[in-house]
C-alpha cells in the first residue's frame, strides 16, 4: 500500500506539534509495511525513511524559495515575503503572498505530483494541505483522508473566527472520504461547527514517543538555588494558547506565595499585549520572558520546572504535558483540550476558571507528594500512547476505505 | 442445622467541600458544600435515605413482624448517625424501630469509619469507645462482635478485640488465609484463646452486593428461590452462612429496578422453608458454634477489590502521603483538648477520603470500579490537603493559646508566690521580669505557626 501524504512542516525544522505529529505517524506506517510519499511545500532538511517531494523542486518555474515557511496556524491574511526571482544584478525579487495564495499554490503543484506518481490513496495534514488533497483527490480519483490537527475555531479561540480558513476546512471536509481528528475534542467542534456527519469521523489520538531524557544542566540554576519555584508556560503566545489566563492566574499564585517564578517560552502574535499585561497586573519581577526555546534549551527549561501549565482555550491535542512528562514534570492543563481525554495524571481547570487554576498551581508545589505521583504514574501511561498504536488506528483506516473502492 | 448471619453496613463519610489554598485560614467548614454536585453531604444522605435507606427499612421491619425466626445485623459508623440526625431524623427512628425487635443487633465499629488501627492503636480505640457510647445512647445496647472499616482484619486486631471483651470479630472469608477450608464455620484467631471470627461467604455475599443486577451475569435474572437454594446446598458442610455487605447493596448499589427489594422480601421465607434452616445474630452464632480451626492473618485483609488488601486507602503516593500527615498531627490535636477540632481531625480520617485519591483504576482503564464524587484522584488530594493544612493552622494556635494561658498562670502563681515572698522580704524585682518574658513569649507564637506552615506568610 501505497499513500500521498501532504504536509505543510516536518522536523527538524523548528515548529509545533504539527510537524512532530507528521513524522510520528510517518514513522510508524513505513515500519507497518506502509509505502510513504510525503509532499512538502518547500525544499528542507527532513527526518526519517519516506521518500519527500518538494513542491518547490523542478516543477517551480519561479519560486526559487521562501524566506519564511508560512507557519500554518496564522490567519489567512497575513503576509510572507517570497523571493520570486532574481535581478540581473542578483538582488532577489521579493514578493509579498498571503498564506491563502501559498495554499492555493501548494494544490496547483499537489496536482501536478499526483498524475506524476503512483499511489493508493491521499492523506493531507491541516488546514494548509487540504486543497492539495482535494487536488490530488481530483486529478487521481483516489480516496481521499484529511486529518484535523487544530480547526480556524481553535486558532481563534472561537472569536472572529477566520472565514477564508473556514470556507476551505468546510468544502474540503466535504470531499473528504474520511476526517481523522486527533481528539473527540475537535471531533465534537467539526461535527457541530462543519456540519462533518459524525460517522465519517475517525478520532486518532496522537502518540507520544517515550524515551529516557538527556538530563542537562538545569536552566535558571540562580533561581533554584534561591529556592524559587519555577512554573513554565512553554508554546506560541497566541489567543488560542490561553497566555493571558495563565498571567492572571499568576497574580493570584504570587499573591499567595511570593516563591513562585513564572517562565514563558514561545512567540507569537499576542505577544506585547502579554507583555503589557505582565507590567499592568504588577508582574514583572515574578514573570520571565525565555523567547522561543528549542532543542536543549527547551528541555532544560522542561527539566528546571516544578510544574508546566497548559491554559490553552482551545486545544485540539496539546502534546506539552507529555513532553514536559518526559522530563519529569507535572502539569496542570486546561478541560479544553485533546490531551485531557488520554491524560489522567494531571490536574485539569477550565481556562476560565482562573481561581482553580491558580489553586491547583498552589497546591501542587505546596504537596510535593502529588507531582512526584503525576510523574511516576503519567510515564507509565505516556508508555502506551505510542505512534505504533496511532498509525495501526491509520492502516486499517486506509484498508477500510480501499476494501470499499474494490467491492 | 444451619444458619444465616446477615450483616448489612450502613455509611455515609463527611465528603470535603472544593477546598482551595485561599480558604486555608479563612473558612473553617470543610464539610458544608451546598452544589448540585455529589460533594453536597445533605443531598447525599437526602438521595439515599429516598433510594435505599427508607424503603429498605420497611421492608425489613415487615420481615421482622412476619417472621418470628428473622435476624439480622447491622453496622454504623458514628459519621452516618450523626447526619440522619441532622438530615434525615425519621431515618434514624426507623432503625431505632427494627434495634427494638430485639433480634436486630448493632456491631462495634470506629466511630469515624477510619483505618486508624493501622496507624494509631490509641486513636483507634477511642472511637471505638465513642462509637459505643453512641450506640448506647441511641439504640440502648451495647455492641459485642467488632467489625472494623472495611472488614479490615489482621492478627492483632483479633487480639485486641478479645483484650477489650468481645467474644467475635467479622472478616472476609479469603481462599489465600483458608486453603481448603469453608468460610461456614467458625474460625479461631491465630494468637486469641477465647475470641471467634465470623468469616464472610464472599460468593453468596457478593451475588447480592455486586452482580444482582449484572445482566452479563450467568445467574441473572436471580430469585430468592434459588438463592435460597444455594444456601441450602450447605447443609452438612457448614454450620453459619454469613452474609455481610453494604446496606445501601439495597436499592442504591442495586436499584430498584434490578428486582433487588422483591428479592429481598422473599428471601428469608426461602430460607425458612428448608426445616433446619434458620437465621442468627453475630453473637447468637459466635455463642452456638465453636471454632473448627485456626484463622491466620499476619497481613492486612479487607473485603475490597480482587487483592483483598488496602491499596485501594494506602496504595499510592498521595494517599499515604495525607494519611501520613493526618496521624502525625495526633500528637498536637489532642493537646488542645478543644473537642471541635478533634472531631474535625476525626471525620478527616474517614477512609472514604483515602479512597477517592485512588488512582489504580487509572491503569486498569475500570473508571467505574472507583466511585468518587470529585473529578479526579489528585482533586480529592487537593481539598483534602488543603483542609488539613487549615485544621493544622488551627490546632498550632489552640496549642500555643493553651501553653501561653498555662504560662500566664504560673506566672500568675510566681506572681503569688512572689507577693507572699514580697510582704515577708520586701524585695523589688517582679515587674521588670515580667514585661520581659511576655515579648519574646508572643514572638515566639508567631514563629511556631510560621514553622507549622510554611507556606503561610503572613
Amino acid at each position: 500500500m501505497r499513500v500521498l501524504k501532504f504536509g505543510w512542516e516536518f522536523p527538524p525544522s523548528k515548529n509545533g506539534g504539527l510537524g512532530v505529529a507528521c513524522f510520528g505517524l510517518t514513522r510508524e506506517l513505513l515500519q507497518n509495511g506502509v509505502e510513504v510519499i510525503f509532499v512538502l511545500p518547500k525544499t528542507q532538511e527532513t527526518r526519517g525513511n519516506a521518500r519527500f517531494i518538494f513542491a518547490d523542486e523542478e516543477r517551480l518555474l519561479k519560486v526559487l524559495h521562501t524566506d519564511v515557511t508560512p507557519g500554518p496556524y496564522q490567519q489567512s491574511d497575513s503576509t510572507v515575503d517570497v523571493i520570486v526571482g532574481y535581478n540581473e544584478d542578483g538582488t532577489p525579487i521579493i514578493k509579498s503572498r498571503t498564506i491563502i495564495e501559498e495554499v492555493h499554490r501548494f494544490a496547483h503543484q499537489a496536482s501536478i505530483i499526483a498524475r506524476e506518481e503512483s499511489f493508493d490513496v491521499i492523506h493531507a495534514h491541516d488546514w494548509t494541505s487540504y486543497l492539495a488533497g482535494v487536488a490530488a483527490k481530483i486529478v487521481s480519483g483516489k480516496k481521499l483522508v484529511l486529518h484535523v490537527h487544530a480547526t480556524s475555531f481553535d486558532q481563534a479561540a472561537g472569536q472572529n473566527v477566520d472565514l477564508s480558513i473556514y470556507k476551505i476546512e468546510k468544502e474540503a471536509f466535504a470531499m473528504a472520504d474520511k476526517v481523522v481528528t486527533v481528539s473527540g475534542y475537535t471531533k465534537n467542534i467539526i461535527v457541530h461547527k462543519h456540519q462533518v456527519p459524525a460517522d465519517k469521523v475517525e478520532v486518532v489520538h496522537n502518540g507520544c514517543d517515550s524515551f529516557e531524557p538527556q538530563k542537562h544542566p538545569p536552566a535558571l540554576a540562580e533561581l533554584k538555588r534561591q529556592g524559587k519555584k519555577i512554573v513554565l508556560y512553554h508554546g506560541r503566545i497566541s489567543i488560542q494558547k490561553g497566555v493571558d489566563y495563565f498571567v492572571r492566574a499568576a497574580r493570584k499564585v504570587v499573591d499567595n506565595d511570593p516563591n513562585v517564578i513564572f517562565v514563558v517560552s514561545g512567540w507569537g502574535d499576542m505577544k506585547s499585549q502579554v507583555i503589557d499585561l505582565v507590567g499592568a497586573m504588577g508582574l514583572s519581577k515574578h514573570v520571565l520572558f525565555a523567547g522561543a526555546l528549542w532543542e536543549e534549551d527547551r528541555d532544560r527549561m522542561y527539566q528546571a520546572a516544578d510544574l508546566v501549565v497548559m491554559p490553552s482555550v482551545s486545544e485540539p491535542f496539546g502534546l506539552v504535558p507529555l513532553e514536559a512528562l518526559q522530563h519529569g514534570t507535572p502539569s496542570v492543563i486546561t478541560q479544553q483540550s485533546g490531551v485531557a481525554e488520554v491524560l489522567t495524571h494531571t490536574l485539569k481547570v477550565d481556562f476560565w476558571d482562573v481561581d482553580e487554576m491558580a489553586n491547583k498551581i498552589l497546591s501542587s508545589l505546596r504537596y510535593p507528594a502529588i507531582r512526584s505521583q503525576m510523574v511516576t504514574e503519567g510515564r507509565q501511561q505516556l508508555e502506551k500512547m505510542s505512534w505504533k498504536l496511532a498509525a495501526e488506528k491509520v492502516k486499517r483506516l486506509y484498508h477500510n476505505l480501499l476494501q470499499y473502492v474494490t467491492t | 442445622m444451619l444458619t444465616v448471619c446477615p450483616y448489612f453496613h450502613v455509611h455515609q463519610p463527611y465528603r470535603i467541600k472544593n477546598y482551595r489554598v485561599f480558604d486555608i485560614g479563612n473558612d473553617n467548614e470543610y464539610f458544608n458544600d451546598n452544589s448540585e454536585t455529589d460533594l453536597n453531604n445533605r443531598k447525599i444522605v437526602e438521595k439515599v435515605a429516598e433510594k435505599s435507606y427508607r424503603p429498605t427499612n420497611k421492608i425489613l421491619k415487615e420481615l421482622l413482624d412476619n417472621h418470628p425466626e428473622f435476624r439480622f445485623n447491622l453496622s454504623f459508623s458514628g459519621t452516618v448517625l450523626d447526619q440522619f440526625e441532622a438530615y434525615a431524623p425519621d431515618v434514624l427512628a426507623s432503625f431505632q424501630e427494627l434495634v427494638a425487635t430485639g433480634r436486630v443487633e448493632i456491631l462495634a465499629d470506629t466511630y469515624h469509619h477510619s483505618l486508624a488501627f493501622f496507624y494509631s492503636v490509641p486513636e483507634f480505640k477511642r472511637q471505638v469507645q465513642k462509637h459505643e457510647r453512641r450506640i448506647k445512647q441511641l439504640f440502648g445496647v451495647k455492641p459485642r462482635v467488632f467489625r472494623n472499616t472495611e472488614l479490615s482484619y489482621r492478627n492483632d486486631l483479633a487480639k485486641w478485640c478479645e483484650d477489650n471483651g468481645y467474644i467475635g470479630i467479622m472478616a472476609e472469608g479469603w481462599d489465600k488465609y483458608l486453603g481448603w477450608r469453608s468460610p461456614n464455620y467458625l474460625y479461631r484467631p491465630a494468637g486469641c484463646k477465647k475470641i471467634k471470627v465470623l468469616l464472610k461467604n464472599y460468593k453468596l455475599s457478593d451475588d447480592i452486593a455486586f452482580r444482582f443486577g449484572n445482566k452479563e451475569w450467568s445467574s441473572w435474572p436471580l430469585n430468592a428461590e434459588t438463592y435460597a437454594d444455594w444456601i441450602h446446598s450447605h447443609h452438612g458442610d457448614g454450620e453459619t452462612v454469613n452474609l455481610f455487605m453494604d446496606y445501601e447493596s439495597f436499592g442504591e448499589h442495586q436499584w430498584e429496578d434490578t428486582g433487588i427489594f422483591n428479592f429481598l422480601r422473599a428471601m428469608p421465607e426461602m430460607v425458612l422453608r428448608h426445616p433446619d434452616t434458620s437465621f442468627k445474630t453475630a453473637t447468637e452464632t459466635a455463642e452456638s458454634y465453636e471454632p473448627t480451626g485456626e484463622y491466620d492473618v499476619p497481613d492486612v485483609l479487607t473485603w475490597a477489590d480482587t487483592d483483598r488488601d488496602l491499596t485501594a486507602w494506602t496504595g499510592n503516593e498521595i494517599q499515604r502521603d495525607a494519611l501520613n500527615a493526618i496521624y502525625y498531627m495526633e500528637e498536637d490535636v489532642m493537646k488542645t483538648k478543644k473537642r471541635d477540632l478533634i472531631e474535625t481531625w476525626r471525620k478527616l480520617q474517614t477512609s472514604d477520603h483515602f479512597y477517592y485519591m485512588c488512582t489504580k483504576w487509572s491503569n486498569d482503564g475500570d473508571v467505574h470500579a472507583y466511585f468518587s464524587p470529585y473529578q479526579s484522584p489528585y482533586d480529592a488530594y487537593i481539598s483534602f490537603m488543603n483542609a488539613l493544612s487549615d485544621l493544622q493552622l488551627r490546632v498550632s494556635q489552640a496549642v500555643t493559646e493553651r501553653e501561653q494561658k498555662k504560662l500566664a498562670e504560673d506566672d500568675t502563681l510566681i506572681e503569688k508566690e512572689g507577693e507572699k515572698k514580697e510582704t515577708v522580704t520586701k524585695t523589688e524585682k517582679p515587674d521588670t521580669v515580667e514585661i520581659k518574658e511576655t515579648i519574646p513569649k508572643a514572638t515566639n507564637w508567631w514563629n511556631k505557626i510560621l514553622q507549622k506552615i510554611p507556606f503561610l506568610k503572613l
